[in-house]
């Protein structure tokens, strides 16, 4: 022990893969690098420091956290990727970036108390992934937009007339707007249209610029399809929204035993 | 159940960028009251970068700026979007440019945000985890490059 706690990055099912062989090494978020030596999950190498903690039919994926965990850009990856892995694997209930314990008999007592709630999770997420859409305006499509909104063409139009600093600024207002408009209204069509491949969808977190984020819960063997789907909706739709879409991740957004209210509304 | 496919051949796993899923990571996940959230001081600095459209005085004038800039003069009812590129000012303006005038939104937000004491890289983005649509757009070389030295970390 590093004496910093326990750091935990996801509670899986005990019995998917060895407990793995404890490793002298500093782990972590930061100790990201890979080795064959160190423990493994369902026959992949976990990175250096990382293992299993088993209690019953529970195990939570921890590592000895380091004096101060930050949001580095490597840490956030070591997260990122482990979880990536381990959810390749099966059914995995990912933490929050930035969960540390404050020793390994803390983590034991919750996999205990908390068994059947975590076992249910499990269950219900079993052969599921997390697939993400983003949508951005089209900022680069910006023709489309002059030609198709009558505001901004009129805006337009006056500033040229009467060029200054308040035309410009009614312009560019009318453009921001109609951009994140023209933009959210595909976005939902193409949620909806994606919802159809889903279980579940749920709004994700506000992202600066994005002007809708929603997580779809996918069967894994229906990963491949949504892809191509959100590919043909990106395309459909480019003049008016960029579309991004990523995954299989775990996931994130359904791991919570009780939804929150938010999660859990309609999108 | 889980052995009637082989998900590496039906589904190349698109992960995106840590940008893409960093609010995921970061506000999503499992949290557990006996365990600790550690404090994420600076990590408001990481969300807003490369989010170009944000709505401030800065970005409506330079989307003025683009905008004024297009030619529509020749028909505005019909043109498309080809049309609109063709006509006598296409080689100052073309779609190149306004890309450049909104990406430039972008710089200025994130040179703003971004200076600073350079604690590790903690805050500091690195171009290979910007969206796809800069590496996208990169034909335009001159493009003013920045952080070249974080790009040879």
């Amino acid at each position: 022990m590093s004496g910093h706690g326990v750091y935990v990055y996801a509670i899986v099912r005990a019995g998917r893969g060895g407990p793995g062989r404890r490793s002298a090494a500093e782990g972590g978020p930061g100790a990201g690098r890979r080795s064959g030596a160190a423990g493994r999950s369902g026959g992949r190498p976990l990175p250096d420091g990382v293992r299993m903690l088993r209690e019953g039919p529970l195990a939570a994926v921890v590592a000895d956290a380091p004096e101060r965990v930050r949001p580095r850009r490597r840490d956030l990856m070591t997260h990122q990727e482990l979880l990536l892995a381990l959810a390749e694997e099966g059914a995995v209930l990912p933490m929050r970036f930035g969960m540390v314990a404050r020793d390994e008999n803390v983590v034991r007592d919750q996999l205990a108390t908390g068994r059947e709630a975590h076992l249910a999770a499990l269950d219900r997420l079993d052969g599921r992934v997390e697939m993400n859409l983003k949508a951005l305006p089209a900022s680069d499509a910006l023709a489309a937009l002059v030609t198709e909104e009558p505001k901004v063409r009129r805006l337009r139009e006056e500033a040229r007339r009467r060029p200054g600093y308040e035309a410009n600024l009614r312009l560019g207002e009318a453009v921001s707007e109609a951009l994140a408009r023209r933009a959210a209204e595909a976005a939902d069509r193409a949620v909806r249209e994606l919802a159809a491949l889903a279980e579940a969808a749920v709004p994700g977190p506000d992202v600066a610029g994005c002007v809708r984020n929603v997580s779809f819960l996918v069967r894994r063997e229906a990963a491949a399809g949504f892809l191509s789907a959100a590919d043909r909706l990106a395309a459909a739709y480019r003049d008016r929204a960029e579309l991004r879409a990523v995954g299989p991740l775990p996931c994130y957004s359904f791991a919570a035993h009780e939804p929150s209210s938010a999660a859990g509304a309609a999108v | 159940m889980s052995t009637t496919y082989t998900d590496e051949v039906v589904c190349v796993p698109r992960t995106g960028t840590l940008y893409d899923t960093l609010e995921l990571i970061l506000d999503r996940g499992m949290v557990i009251d006996v365990f600790v959230r550690v404090s994420l001081v600076g990590i408001e600095i990481l969300k807003i970068d490369v989010r170009i459209v944000v709505a401030s005085v800065d970005t409506y004038l330079r989307f003025a700026e683009a905008c004024n800039r297009l030619d529509l003069e020749h028909d505005t009812r019909s043109a498309t979007v080809p049309e609109l590129f063709s006509g006598q000012a296409a080689k100052k303006i073309g779609k190149r440019k306004v890309k450049k005038a909104v990406s430039s939104v972008g710089d200025t937000v994130r040179k703003a945000f971004s200076g600073g004491d350079g604690d590790e890289d903690e805050l500091e983005p690195e171009p290979d985890d910007r969206p796809r649509r800069r590496t996208s757009s990169s034909s335009s070389s001159d493009r003013p490059r920045k952080r070249t030295a974080a790009a040879a970390r």
